[in-house]
């Protein structure tokens, strides 16, 4: 009898809640939010604050440069070398323009190196938490 | 730039990009920013005065 009448909408104690409705597509979003920094949010509708992270990560991005910090590269192998490179790669289009568009690599001698290096990883990794937030935002999961 | 700017910057970059992130009404962000901000500048000041009884090496030659 409990059992009966299932399709009322309303869930049971005990039944997992029905998953949210997509508001766009996830994958889309997502790969726009890692090409260009606010982008998947803008895509989602979200204009001003898409313009407030893509100056953000650009700005992290040129404190980084002007200080002459390290644009990680797997080169040795090491699985930190790999793992901050991949967190540099997080920043998307603007990694390769300026690893392999403007040959932009960093200088180890330069004073501002080491906080240079934060920079630069700091915006990769500000940027991949872009890209978890539009795909929430796409399948629904937040407003 | 000094160490002390170039951290209250990165703190600051920081601070306001996770409050934008995470929260909605401007009080809640004031907020979150407030506790993100002084919680890295202070702590890092902080942690660096229980290290400065430890230095790290023997002392740089004096020229």
């Amino acid at each position: 009898m409990s059992k009966k009448n299932r399709s009322d909408g309303e869930p049971k104690a005990g039944e997992r809640k029905a998953p949210p409705p997509p508001i766009a597509n996830a994958w889309l979003a997502s790969a726009l939010a890692w090409l260009v920094p606010g982008a998947g949010h803008f895509f989602l509708g979200r204009r001003v604050r898409a313009v407030i992270f893509l100056v953000l990560v650009l700005l992290a991005l040129a404190i980084g440069c002007h200080l002459e910090g390290k644009l990680s590269w797997v080169f040795s192998g090491s699985l930190l070398a790999t793992l901050g490179t991949l967190g540099c790669m997080g920043s998307g289009a603007p990694y390769f323009v300026l690893r392999f568009g403007l040959g932009y690599e960093g200088n180890y001698q330069a004073a501002g190196y080491e906080y240079g290096s934060a920079f630069l990883l700091t915006a990769g990794l500000m940027n991949l938490l872009l890209v978890l937030d539009a795909w929430d935002i796409a399948r629904g999961l937040k407003e | 730039m000094s160490h002390f700017l170039l951290m209250v910057t990165y703190a600051a970059l920081v601070s306001v990009f996770l409050t934008v992130l995470w929260r909605r009404k401007p009080r809640a962000q004031l907020k979150l920013f407030l506790q993100l901000f002084l919680g890295m500048v202070v702590g890092a000041l902080a942690l660096a005065w229980l290290m400065y009884p430890f230095p790290s090496g023997p002392p740089a030659p004096i020229p």
